[in-house]
C-alpha cells in the first residue's frame, strides 16, 4: 500500500484527467490547488482519508426495529408469555449462544458471526429513554444526553475535530437528505441518492462535448477570488492569506465560492468513479441493497470517504407485524451479504467497519394489532474484517422492565467511542465530550 | 446608538437592500417605485401593514371534537380486526391539510400586499419553533402561524403570553400535561433558553419555580382550543430571579421582559435576521436600547432599524445568503412565474433545508451559511433551472417513469397528477431588443437578479456565454443564460 501523503491535488488531477479527458486542467483550478493543498498541509496531521485508510459505515434502521424479533432470547419463557403471536420458535432460531440466538432469516450474518466477523452488542440505549421517533432520531444523531436539544451530529463532530482539510467527499450519505448525525459546523459531507443526481443540470440537455453553458458554468464555480488566492509557490508562507477552514470566519461570498467549487470536485470525482467502476457482484433487488452497492462501487473506485451512511425503512411495525419484519430482515439479510461479498472480492473487508443502529427497540409485549408500540433498549450489529465477534453486553431482562420496555446496559455512546477511537483513531472525549468505556468490539 | 441614514444614502442600491429584507426582494421597477418615494416613506408603508392583510383561513381549519375521533378511533383499534379506516383517513387527510397549509402560507408570501408582516411571521416561527411532527393537526399550526401574524409588528411581551397559551406550542413543550405535583420543565426551559433571555442568563432554581408558575394549562379536547383549570394550577408563593409572590404564568413573563437580557437576545435574533449574521456588541446594544425604549413594541423598532445607517452598512448589503423560503419566492418573482405546483415546493423546500411548519428541533432554523453545502447549493443550482424551463429539464420527463432518485423534488407517483410545468415566457423578464445586445442585456439582467452590477469575471463568463451561442438569440439562449446567472454563489445573496 502507497504510504506517501497523496495530496488532493494529486488525487484530483488523476481521477479527473481520467474521466473527463476532453478538456485539460485550467490554469485557474490550478491556482486554487495550491490553496487547498496548504490547508491540508496545515493539518498537522496527514488530511483524514478513507482511501487508504479504514472506513466506517453507518446503518440507520429507520422506524424503531423489533430488537427482540432480532437477536431473540429463545430460551426465556417470559419471551414466549409476552409473544404468543409474535414469538419464533425456538427450534428456528440461528442460535448464537444457550440464551440468545438471530432471526431466522439472518443465515448470512450467522455465518459472519461463525467466521469471526460480526459484533453483536446487547441492551443498547441511554438513561431516560425518549419514545418519540424524531426526539429520539435526533438523540442517536447527536449523541447528546435526552434532555439536552443539541443541532450538531456526532459524525458532524468528528468532521469538525478531526478532519480539517480533508476532502469534502470525506462522509457521504446515500438518500435524498443529508442525516443529522453529518451536520456539522463547517459543512462537510455530500448526499445523493444515485451518482448522477449530483451534478449541475445544463439548461439544454445534449451529449457528447461540453455545452458552451457548462463550460461557463465551471468557470464562475471553479476559481476563487483572485485577492484571496495565495502566493504561486506552495512553500507554506503566509497562512493568514489562505481562506479559513470554517464557517465562522469567512465572508458569505467566500464561504459560496469554495462551497462551489467543493460541490464541483466532488461531483466530477463522484461521476468519474460511478462511471469507471461497475459491480460485479449480484445485489439482490431493493433499496437497501441499492444503496450498500453504491457504497461498494464507491469504495471500490478510490473515494476519500471515511464516513459512509445508508438507512433501510419501515421498522415501525405497530400493526401486523410478522410479514412486515420478516422482510426487512430477509432484506437485511440478503443485502449485508452481498455488500461483505462485495468487500471481500474487493480486498476492502478488512478495513471496512459497518454499524446498524435504530432510534428504540419495541415493547416487550406484542399488542392488539399483531405488532409491537415503541420501546426502549435493543441490540446493535458491528461487521467487518477487523470486528471481534461475540456478544457484547447484556441481554436485558425480560421481566424487569421499565414501563413495559427493556432497560438498557450500553450506553450507544459508548459504540459511538469505540468506533472513534479504535477504528477512526479520532479523539472520542474531544468528539463526543465525555469519556464513554470502550468495548472490545474491534480486534 | 442607531444613527439614520442620510438621504444622499437613499438610492437604486439600498432601496433595493430594503426590499430584500423587510419584503422578498423587488422587480427592478418596485425598487425604482420605492426609491422615488424616499426612505422614509417606503418604511411608513413597510411598518403600517393594517389588519387587512390577514386572509381567511384555509377551508379545512377549523376546531374539530379531538376528543370524539380519538374514541372512535381508539374504538375501531380494539375491535381488533386490524383495518384502523378511520385512523387512516385521520392520518391522510392530517397529511394533506400540512401539504395545503405550506401552500397557503407560500402563497400569501408570494401576493401579500404587506410583505414585513410575513417576514416577521416567518421570524416568529423560526422564534417560537413549534413542529407539526410532534402537533401533528393542521389546524393547530395554522392557528399558531395566525397569532403571529397578527402579532407580527405588534408587542413582544404580549406575544410570549399569547404563545404560552398557544395549543400547538403547549403540545410541542409539554405545557399541557404539566402537573401540580410534578410540574413540566420543557416549556419553562425554552422559555429562558430559547425564547427571552438566554443561555446563561437564569438558574435551575428559576426554571423549577417557573415551572410551578405555568401549570394549569390545559387543551381542551373538544374544541382544541386552550383552558384554564385552576385546580392544577400551583398558586402558592414562588420566588423567580428575586422576585417572591404568588407567580402566575404571565407575571414570569413579565419579569423576564425586564431582564436586560431579554432585550439584548431579541436585537440580536432581529438583527441576524434582517441584516447581518455577525452583529457586533455594540450594534446588538443599540438595538436592545431601542427594544427598551419601546416597550417591546415591533413597529416603532422595525422603523428606526430600517431607517438606520447601520442596516445600509457594507457588512450587511448583499452578504445575506437566502433562506429556502426567499430563494424561492424571489426567484419566482423576478422570473415573472408562477410558484411550482404544491408537492413540488414542498419537496424542494425540504432539500433545501427549510420545511414550513417543521423546523428541525426548538431552535428553529441557525440560517446564513447553515443553508448551504455541496448537496443544497446544487440543489439550488438544479431548482433553477426547473423554476426557468420546467418540467423539460427533468431527465425523464415522463412522470409515471420516476421512480426514486429523481432530482430529489418531483418523483413518484404522488406527482402523477401534477401538471407539467412549463418553461418561462422569456420575454416578461428579457426585453427583445436586447435579445441582439449582449453587453446591454447582460448589464440589464444583473440588474434583475442581484440588484447590482456584477463583478468582471462573472460579467465576462455570461459575455462569453452569449458568444460562444451566436447567432442564436432565441429562447432556449436566453434560458440558458438566465439558469447559468442563477448558477453563481452570487445568486445565492440578497
Amino acid at each position: 500500500m502507497d504510504t506517501s501523503l497523496h495530496t488532493r491535488r494529486q488525487f484530483l488531477r488523476t481521477s479527473m484527467l481520467g474521466a473527463a479527458a476532453s478538456w485539460t486542467l485550467p490554469v485557474f483550478l490550478e491556482k486554487t490547488f495550491f490553496a487547498l493543498d496548504a490547508v491540508a498541509a496545515d493539518a498537522a496531521t496527514q488530511a483524514v482519508t478513507g482511501k487508504d485508510g479504514t472506513i466506517l459505515v453507518v446503518l440507520q434502521m429507520a422506524g424503531g426495529n423489533d430488537g427482540l424479533n432480532m437477536v431473540v432470547p429463545f430460551a426465556d419463557d417470559a419471551y414466549y408469555k409476552a409473544r404468543p403471536k409474535l414469538g419464533i420458535p425456538a427450534d428456528k432460531i440461528l442460535k448464537l449462544d444457550s440464551y440468545a440466538g438471530l432471526n431466522p432469516n439472518l443465515t448470512g450474518l450467522k455465518s459472519l458471526f461463525d467466521e469471526g466477523h460480526l459484533s453483536v452488542i446487547q441492551g443498547v440505549g441511554y438513561p431516560n429513554p425518549n419514545r418519540s421517533h424524531f426526539r429520539s432520531t435526533e438523540i442517536w444523531q447527536t449523541a447528546s444526553d435526552a434532555d439536552r436539544n443539541e443541532n450538531e451530529g456526532w459524525l458532524g463532530k468528528y468532521f469538525d475535530n478531526c478532519c480539517a482539510g480533508a476532502d469534502p467527499t470525506v462522509g457521504v450519505a446515500i438518500g435524498d437528505q443529508m442525516p443529522q448525525a453529518f451536520v456539522a459546523r463547517t459543512p462537510t459531507g455530500v448526499t445523493f441518492s444515485r451518482p448522477e443526481q449530483f451534478r449541475w443540470i445544463p439548461s439544454e440537455k445534449r451529449n457528447g462535448p461540453m455545452s458552451a453553458e457548462e463550460t461557463f458554468f465551471r468557470q464562475l464555480n471553479g476559481a476563487t477570488d483572485d485577492d484571496a488566492a495565495p502566493p504561486t509557490t506552495n512553500d507554506g508562507g503566509s497562512i493568514a492569506a489562505i481562506p479559513g477552514s470554517t464557517r465562522a470566519n469567512q465572508s458569505a461570498v467566500d464561504f459560496l465560492q469554495r462551497t462551489a467549487l467543493d460541490a464541483q470536485l466532488s461531483s466530477d470525482k463522484i461521476l468519474a468513479i460511478a462511471r469507471k467502476t461497475k459491480s460485479t457482484m449480484p445485489y439482490p433487488p431493493g433499496q437497501l441493497a441499492a444503496s450498500l452497492s453504491l457504497i461498494a462501487r464507491m469504495i471500490a473506485g478510490g473515494l476519500p470517504t471515511r464516513v459512509y451512511y445508508a438507512s433501510q425503512g419501515g421498522f415501525d411495525t405497530h400493526a401486523g407485524q410478522l410479514g412486515t419484519h420478516d422482510r426487512l430482515m430477509t432484506d437485511l439479510n440478503a443485502a449485508l451479504s452481498a455488500f461483505v461479498a462485495d468487500l471481500k472480492e474487493q480486498g476492502n473487508f478488512d478495513r471496512v467497519l459497518l454499524m446498524t443502529f435504530s432510534e428504540f427497540g419495541r415493547r416487550v409485549a406484542e399488542n392488539a394489532n399483531g405488532g409491537t408500540d415503541h420501546g426502549a433498549a435493543a441490540p446493535m450489529f458491528a461487521l467487518g474484517g477487523a470486528v471481534k465477534a461475540g456478544l457484547f453486553g447484556k441481554y436485558p431482562s425480560l421481566t424487569e422492565l421499565d414501563h413495559g420496555d427493556l432497560k438498557f446496559n450500553t450506553d450507544f455512546r459508548s459504540i459511538y467511542g469505540t468506533i472513534l477511537d479504535r477504528w477512526l483513531k479520532a479523539p472520542s472525549e474531544l468528539v463526543l465530550g465525555h469519556k464513554f468505556s470502550s468495548l472490545p468490539i474491534i480486534g | 446608538m442607531l444613527s439614520s441614514l442620510a438621504t444622499g444614502n437613499w438610492n437604486f442600491a439600498t432601496a433595493a437592500h430594503l426590499l430584500n429584507r423587510a419584503a422578498f426582494g423587488g422587480t427592478p421597477a418596485e425598487i425604482e417605485a420605492a426609491r422615488g418615494k424616499g426612505l422614509a416613506k417606503v418604511v411608513r408603508e413597510l411598518v403600517d401593514a393594517s389588519a387587512a392583510t390577514i386572509p381567511p383561513a384555509p377551508a379545512w381549519a377549523q376546531p374539530r371534537n379531538i376528543r370524539e375521533i380519538r374514541m372512535a378511533i381508539r374504538e375501531e383499534k380494539n375491535e381488533g380486526d386490524g383495518r384502523n379506516e378511520k385512523r387512516r383517513e385521520f392520518r391522510q387527510m392530517e397529511g394533506e391539510n400540512i401539504l395545503d397549509l405550506r401552500r397557503w402560507w407560500l402563497n400569501q408570501m408570494m401576493t401579500t400586499s404587506a410583505p414585513l408582516v410575513e417576514k416577521m411571521t416567518l421570524f416568529w416561527h423560526g422564534h417560537f419553533a413549534t413542529s407539526v411532527e410532534k402537533v401533528r393537526d393542521g389546524y393547530w399550526m395554522w392557528r399558531q402561524n395566525d397569532l403571529f401574524r397578527r402579532h407580527a409588528l405588534g408587542n413582544f411581551a404580549a406575544l410570549t403570553k399569547e404563545i404560552s397559551r398557544d395549543p400547538a406550542m403547549m403540545i410541542y413543550l409539554d405545557l399541557q400535561q404539566s402537573r401540580k405535583e410534578h410540574p413540566n420543565e420543557n416549556w419553562a426551559r425554552e422559555l429562558m433558553e430559547l425564547f427571552t433571555v438566554g443561555i446563561g442568563n437564569y438558574s435551575e432554581a428559576d426554571i423549577r419555580e417557573s415551572a410551578r408558575a405555568f401549570t394549569g394549562y390545559r387543551i381542551d379536547m373538544t374544541t382544541q382550543q386552550f383552558r384554564f383549570a385552576p385546580r392544577q394550577a400551583d398558586v402558592g408563593p414562588k420566588t423567580f430571579m428575586g422576585k417572591t409572590g404568588p407567580l402566575l404564568g404571565d407575571d414570569i413573563i413579565g419579569i423576564l421582559m425586564k431582564q436586560p437580557a431579554c432585550a439584548q437576545f431579541l436585537a440580536r435574533k432581529l438583527w441576524r435576521f434582517f441584516a447581518e449574521d455577525d452583529p457586533s456588541p455594540q450594534i446588538v446594544e443599540a438595538v436592545a436600547a431601542r427594544l427598551r425604549e419601546h416597550n417591546f413594541e415591533m413597529r416603532p423598532v422595525l422603523s428606526e432599524i430600517f431607517s438606520s445607517k447601520e442596516f445600509y452598512s457594507d457588512a450587511a448589503m448583499r452578504t445575506q445568503i437566502k433562506s429556502p423560503v426567499q430563494y424561492l419566492i424571489q426567484t419566482t418573482k423576478l422570473l415573472a412565474t408562477d410558484p411550482p405546483a404544491a408537492p413540488v415546493a414542498q419537496n424542494a423546500m425540504r432539500q433545501m433545508g427549510q420545511i414550513l411548519f417543521a423546523p428541525p428541533n426548538v431552535k428553529g432554523w441557525d440560517g446564513g451559511k447553515a443553508w448551504v453545502s455541496t448537496s443544497t447549493l446544487l440543489f439550488r443550482y438544479n431548482f433553477a433551472n426547473y423554476l426557468i424551463n420546467g418540467d423539460a429539464m427533468r431527465p425523464n420527463a415522463d412522470p409515471a417513469k420516476q421512480k426514486g432518485g429523481d432530482l430529489g423534488f418531483r418523483r413518484g407517483p404522488a406527482f402523477v397528477n401534477v401538471p407539467p410545468r412549463d418553461p418561462i415566457d422569456v420575454s416578461k423578464v428579457i426585453p427583445t431588443e436586447l435579445r441582439t445586445k449582449p453587453a446591454e442585456l447582460v448589464a440589464h439582467l444583473s440588474t434583475r437578479l442581484f440588484q447590482a452590477p456584477v463583478p468582471d469575471k462573472e460579467r465576462e463568463a455570461f459575455l462569453q456565454y452569449l458568444k460562444a451561442r451566436e447567432p442564436d438569440t432565441g429562447d432556449a439562449t436566453m434560458r440558458g443564460l438566465l439558469h447559468l446567472m442563477m448558477s453563481t454563489p452570487q445568486f445565492q445573496l440578497a
